[in-house]
Order: structure tokens, then C-alpha cells, then sequence
């Protein structure tokens, strides 16, 4: 189907007017083409993270992969969609008690802190560990989340692999976390 | 204006009814500025920690309604942290002080905490509304102190709000002598409620006139009380589900034909269809219709009681209304001002659910619509387009389409031209929320035409800075833009930092903001607050370790007279 839209000004580049630096741009009133690299044969299904740079990479097919992974039914996108917490079903008491616990990683100066309580399973955990301390190998991919080594504090100040207990007690015990190189 | 004296000035000014015009006629000289201070009897705080709450007080001491807001919008979706601030204590000291005569105060996206509650309860003596928005950190036991001191009591409206449960005993403490309630609304209240207390508080306030219950209030109470309470004009229910053997149903079914002045309706907590046939005898009257808390009400019952519902302004519901729903929405409810649609499942695709058909259907079926909520699964431009000429005054429109980033399915462009197509179609837009695809162009067309737009909620779209660019140099009413997971950057931030005080509040989070770029915007407008809240870094580290390049998660710039914070968390770094 093909769309003639035209909501251009009657003359002139209002791009040029507006004295902002031109690119490709020479009409406001164009059919855009789509960039396939994003939407392929098939939609993401909830999350699609855009490049900042105007020169989208053609090359950033791996990292819209992984990003594709990341979406598994999990709670990784806060906040989204954007309705209030009263209306989300299975969310007992409206707001959601955060469960936030420290993480650092061996060897990297700054720490970060996780919301448990926004995530639902290990699958989910590891998924948002490795979007925070990204593994880098000598190709510059990222690497599987499967490979890092987790492991946590519980109440009684014992350092324990993350994996070995059921989630819901983990939650429970948790106290904060290490990421082992 | 020296030849008038003061009492013919106040009382030209008492036809100067909005905030705007009263604020711009203060401006005039000083005698203009004095005479309205002193007769101004409404303020309005939409950024709490715009002005610092004694210069406010100071300035009208004659105030008998107060109205602040705390948190940014999107608290509502968690992305606020829990303690960001936002305390209703220090407004409710300063009036206490200041301004004893207050009567109303209404807070929205605020923490309220009990000992706040029982200082506005015992401070004022004429107090006769307290409205309550999206608040948190009180109990029932501050709802107790409002129902024991503040004798005269007409409104006590608590709306989505956060509350600890302490027992159900709070609504005893209405005295006997009580009788001046106008309208209650707990439909918020999570906790039990005591019937009895209820119905009697009811049958003794002659002029209630609105009434919304709790979950917790059962069908049976809902009986005794609709008994007594025949004026009602707006009701919501309690638990509105019962078995249809029951004695409790039969008089369900036969507590509301009564009812002639009944206009609006909500609740329906868990409404079963069967309990949902009580209201029809009162459909053909009703203005106002929410059934966005009824899930089991699936489109077939929606649809009977759309049916009836002809003389409709303001319906919300859930997307299993389903296309053909919203269709029998158009052709009957002619009225209609608002619509609402809600999705009731939010993580899978809904079997039912709604797409651009039914909005199609229910622009072209109801000219007055001019307030749009819209969560759906696809959106095309020629939809919009269509909208757009079928509905031009618009002065709200919320689209959500609840995949992010996703294209018109039928052409796989992005929505460009259709959120274009709205906003040079609604001149009146004064409110828009975009979603699926979506690139710098249309940011452009905003900036170009959505000349009364005052707020602006944009989510993963754009493709660089120059989509932000493009709205802060148009846009010349915006006060609110609130930006999230968009590859807006420094440069944007940047670029027109004279805007930024024109506007209330600008929100970015997860998006291309560096620490550098924040600082040289503190630095450039000394008249902002620009806020970091950076809840995943040790404190500590903050200071020395992070660069100017670091990426900030979120931000909150507002403009204040009030200088930075000192109420503010470890989290947050004002600069």
C-alpha cells in the first residue's frame, strides 16, 4: 500500500531554515525508507534499543541480537507499558517492595545495584548482570551470561554460588552480590 | 489604575478567575500586586519544589484552597525511586502557620505521612476538603485523625493513593455529629472496612452526593447503603460480585431503579456479568462509565451495557472491549467526551484486545471526543490520518501502542505522519504521548504545529538530537517534557537551555545525558535544578571516580526559586 502523505510547508528546506546541520535530509515530505537492519522479518517482540549516531551501524546486527534475547517475557523494561501500578494484574498491595542489593564485579572499581523484586528468576538476573558489567572478549562481542560466576551474600554472612537455592528463598537470603571474573 | 480604590480593584479581580490571568495581573504595578495577593484565594504548585511552601504562604496569607504536586509523572511507573522526595510536611506546617483559614488542599504525587494528617486536622478549623492523589506514606490511623478534628468535613477524596492498612475502625471516628459529607471516596483502601460505621456515616450525611468504596465492601453493605443514599450522583462500588441465588443478588438487582440522580459509576471490583445487569436501569442517565477494574466483563456483556448508555461523556474500559466493542461505542454514545481503554493483559498479545479499527470507529462515531487514553498492539498512519480529520479538537491524546518501537504493521513506516497528521489537525492539543516508531520527523512536525502543547511524554523513539532539538524550539507553551530510553544526548540537552525556564520540569532517563553535559547546564542556568538520580553507584565512589562522560540514567530539570534541595536522598545529586 502506498501512503502519499505530504505535510511539508508549501516551500522551502525547513531544515535549512532552522539552521540545523543538514545530512541526507532534503525533504520534509518524503516516504522514509526503513531501516531493515531493525525490524527485519520479524518484530522484536517488547524491546528494540535505538543507536544514538545518525550512521546507524549496518555492523550492530550483533548487538540487536543479544538485545533481542533479552527479552524473554521478563521484567526488563521498567515501567513499561506505561500504566499504573494498580492496574497490573498479580501485583498484590499496588506498589511493588523494591529489593535492591549491591553488586560489584572482581576487579571494577564502581559497583551497581540491582532491583530484585523487578525480576522473576535467575534467567532474568543474569540477563540484567551481564547489561551492567558487559564481558568484552578480543572480537568485541559480548559474552554468553551463562559464563559469568555469581555469587552472594546471605543473612548469615556466607558467601554462596547464586543458582543453587530456589529463586523465592534466594530473594529471601540475598544480601548482596559478587560477580567473580 | 490610582483611581479606583483597592475594594473596586479586588473586586474586578474576583472575575479574574484562572492562576494564569491572576499571576499576570499581579505583574501590573504594585498596588495591582498587593490588592491580589491578599484577595487571591486559590494557589496552585505544580512543582513542590518550585517555591519553598512559607514564600507562598507569606505572599497570599488570605488562601482557602492549596493545590501542589510533588513527584514527576512517571512515579506513576516506578521509574521514580521510592524516596525521591516530594513531602507534603512542610506545605502542611507553613499553612498551619501562615494561613489558618485554609479550607481545601489537594495534593497529588506526594508522601503524606500520618502525623502530617493529624497537624491538618487539628490546624484548621474551617477545613472542608482534602483531596489525594498518587500519595503514600500514611495509614488509616491518619485517616482517623481527619474523620475525629475536622469537624465540617465535606470531602475527603483519596484516589489511587498508597495506604497502610491499620484496621478497619478509621470511618468510626466520624462522629456522631458529622453529617456534612458531601463526598467519600476510599476506593483506594486495601484493608477491611467496618460496614456498619459505614452505613450509619452514610444514612446520617443528608447531602452526600458521592460515594466510592473499597474492594472490601461487600455486596450486602452496598444494599444497606444504596437504601439510604437515594441522591447519589456519582458512585463507586464496593466487591461487586456475588452468586445470582443469593437473597444479597435479588437485592442487587432491585437497589438501583430508584436511583434518578445517579450520573456516574465505577468500581465494579471484580464485577461478575451477572451482578453487572443491576445498573442497567440506570444506564440511559449515566455521564460517566468505569469498568477498567472489571476484567472478567468480557465484550459481549460490555457491549449490553454500552447499548444503554446514550447520553455517555467519559467511558473507561479494558481493550477486551475489543474492536467490535468500541464499534457499538460509536454508534450509540454520541456524547462521548473521553475514552479510556486500558490493556487487561499486559505481558502476552490478548486474544482480544483492540487495534486501530475500533479508534477509527469511535472518531468517526463521536464528534465531541476530545480526550484520548489509548493502549493497543498496532497503529497505522492512515489510521491516524483519519482520526485526525474525523476528531479536531483534541486536547489530549495518549497513544500507547505496547510494543515499543513498533512500526505501522501494514506499511512498516514508522508513525511519523500520523502523529504529524494529529498535531496539524488539533490545534487545541494540549497534551500527547507518542509511541511505536518513530524518527526525528516527527518531532519536527510537533515542534512546527503543536503550538498549545504543554506536555509531552515521549518513549523510545527518535533517532538523534535533533528530535529534541526540534521541540524545544517549537513548543512555545510546553512546560513538561518527560523523555525515556530516546538517543537524545548532550548537544539536545544543550541547545536551548533558555527553554528550560519556560517549562515546569523536564524528565530524561535512559537516554544519551552525560554527567559533563549536566554540569554545564547547572552551570549555564542557575535558575534550574538539575537533578541526578543515580540509584545503581556507591555514593562514595561518585565524587572521584566518575567522569564527565559517564552516562546518567536519569534526570529531572525544573526551574525553582527555591534554590537546590536539602530534603533530598543520598541518590540524588542536585548540581
Amino acid at each position: 500500500m502506498e501512503l502519499e502523505l505530504g505535510l511539508a510547508l508549501p516551500g522551502g528546506d525547513l531544515i535549512a531554515e532552522l539552521g540545523l546541520a543538514s545530512e541526507k535530509r532534503t525533504s520534509t515530505c518524503r516516504k522514509r525508507g526503513f531501516d531493515d537492519m531493525f525490524y527485519g522479518a520479524t518484530s522484536p517482540p517488547l524491546f528494540v534499543h535505538k543507536d544514538g549516531d545518525d550512521d546507524d551501524g549496518d555492523d550492530d546486527d550483533s548487538r540487536f541480537n543479544h538485545l533481542q534475547e533479552l527479552n524473554l517475557g521478563s521484567r526488563v523494561l521498567v515501567g513499561w507499558p506505561p500504566v499504573r501500578v494498580s492496574r497490573r494484574k498479580g501485583e498484590e498491595g499496588g506498589k511493588r517492595r523494591v529489593n535492591c542489593v549491591k553488586v560489584n564485579m572482581e576487579g571494577v572499581a564502581i559497583g551497581r545495584k540491582v532491583d530484585l523484586s523487578l525480576h522473576d528468576s535467575y534467567q532474568a538476573l543474569f540477563l540484567t548482570l551481564s547489561q551492567m558489567f558487559p564481558k568484552k572478549q578480543h572480537d568485541g562481542e559480548e559474552s554468553d551470561a551463562a559464563f559469568y560466576k555469581v555469587t552472594y551474600e546471605d543473612e548469615d554472612g556466607d558467601w554462596m554460588l547464586v543458582g543453587d537455592v530456589p529463586w523465592e528463598a534466594f530473594i529471601q537470603s540475598v544480601k548482596r552480590l559478587k560477580i567473580l571474573n | 489604575m490610582t483611581y479606583f480604590p483597592e475594594e473596586v480593584v479586588e473586586h474586578i479581580f474576583d472575575f479574574v478567575g484562572s492562576h494564569r490571568d491572576r499571576n499576570t495581573v499581579s505583574t501590573v504595578c504594585k498596588a495591582w500586586y498587593q490588592v491580589e495577593r491578599l484577595s487571591r484565594r486559590t494557589v496552585f504548585v505544580g512543582n513542590c519544589y518550585a517555591i519553598g511552601p512559607e514564600r507562598v504562604m507569606a505572599r497570599f496569607p488570605g488562601i482557602k484552597s492549596l493545590s501542589v504536586k510533588g513527584k514527576p509523572h512517571f512515579a506513576d511507573f516506578n521509574l521514580v525511586p521510592y524516596d525521591w522526595g516530594g513531602f507534603a510536611l512542610p506545605w502542611i506546617v507553613a499553612a498551619a502557620r501562615l494561613c489558618p483559614g485554609l479550607e481545601e488542599l489537594r495534593l497529588k504525587r506526594m508522601v503524606v505521612t500520618d502525623d502530617g494528617l493529624e497537624l491538618l486536622a487539628r490546624s484548621f478549623p474551617n477545613f472542608k476538603s482534602l483531596v489525594l492523589i498518587s500519595c503514600e506514606g500514611f495509614s488509616t490511623d491518619g485517616l482517623a485523625t481527619i474523620a475525629t478534628y475536622c469537624r465540617g468535613l465535606r470531602e475527603l477524596d483519596l484516589q489511587e493513593n498508597e495506604v497502610e492498612d491499620h484496621g478497619c475502625q478509621w470511618l468510626s471516628f466520624f462522629p456522631d455529629s458529622c453529617t456534612s459529607l458531601v463526598s467519600l471516596n476510599f476506593g483506594c483502601l486495601k484493608g477491611e472496612v467496618n460496614g456498619g460505621a459505614l452505613e450509619r456515616l452514610v444514612a446520617r450525611c443528608p447531602n452526600l452526593r458521592s460515594l466510592k468504596l473499597s474492594p472490601a465492601v461487600s455486596v450486602e453493605s452496598l444494599n444497606k447503603i444504596l437504601a439510604r443514599a437515594s441522591h447519589l450522583v456519582d458512585l463507586g462500588t464496593g466487591s461487586f460480585a456475588v452468586d445470582h441465588r443469593t437473597d444479597v443478588y435479588h437485592m442487587l438487582m432491585n437497589s438501583f431503579p430508584k436511583f434518578k440522580s445517579l450520573r456516574n459509576l465505577s468500581g465494579f471490583w471484580d464485577a461478575s456479568p451477572c451482578c453487572l445487569r443491576a445498573v442497567y436501569p440506570v444506564c440511559t442517565s449515566l455521564t460517566v462509565l468505569n469498568l477498567s477494574y472489571a476484567p472478567a466483563i468480557q465484550g459481549d456483556d460490555l457491549i449490553k451495557i454500552i447499548c444503554l448508555c446514550f447520553k455517555l461523556q467519559k467511558l473507561w474500559v479494558l481493550d477486551s472491549i475489543g474492536d467490535k466493542g468500541l464499534a457499538v461505542v460509536a454508534s450509540t454514545c454520541k456524547e462521548l467526551q473521553e475514552l479510556r481503554v486500558f490493556p487487561c493483559d499486559i505481558y502476552g498479545a490478548g486474544t482480544t484486545s483492540v487495534t486501530e479499527e475500533g479508534l477509527l470507529a469511535v472518531s468517526s462515531g463521536c464528534p465531541k471526543l476530545n480526550s484520548l487514553l489509548y493502549f493497543c498492539y498496532q497503529m497505522t498512519n492512515a489510521a491516524l490520518i483519519t482520526i485526525a480529520k474525523n476528531c479536531p479538537h483534541f486536547t489530549r491524546f495518549r497513544l500507547c501502542i505496547l510494543d515499543p518501537g513498533k512500526p505501522d504493521p501494514v506499511t512498516d513506516q514508522p508513525l511519523d505522519e500520523g502523529f504529524g497528521a494529529i498535531v496539524r489537525s488539533c490545534k487545541n492539543l494540549r497534551r500527547l504521548s507518542l509511541s511505536g516508531r518513530l524518527t526525528d520527523q516527527v518531532f519536527l512536525y510537533i515542534g512546527m504545529y503543536a503550538e498549545r502543547l504543554e506536555m509531552l511524554s515521549i518513549a523510545f523513539a527518535g533517532d538523534s538530537d535533533k528530535g529534541m532539538i526540534y521541540v524545544l524550539n517549537g513548543c512555545k507553551n510546553l512546560r513538561k517534557l518527560e523523555i525515556r530510553d530516546c538517543p537524545f544526548g548532550d548537544i539536545a540537552l544543550l541547545k536551548n537551555v533558555a527553554k528550560y525556564e519556560t517549562m515546569r520540569s523536564l524528565w530524561m532517563s535512559s537516554c544519551d545525558i552525560t554527567l559533563g553535559g549536566c554540569k554545564a547546564l547547572a552551570a549555564k542556568m542557575p535558575r534550574l535544578n538539575v537533578e541526578i538520580i543515580n540509584e545503581n553507584e556507591e555514593t562514595y565512589e561518585f565524587e572521584e571516580n566518575l567522569s564527565d562522560l559517564h552516562k546518567l540514567e536519569k534526570i529531572y530539570v525544573y526551574r525553582t526559586v527555591a534554590g537546590p534541595r536539602n530534603d533530598a536522598p543520598d541518590f540524588v545529586w542536585t548540581l
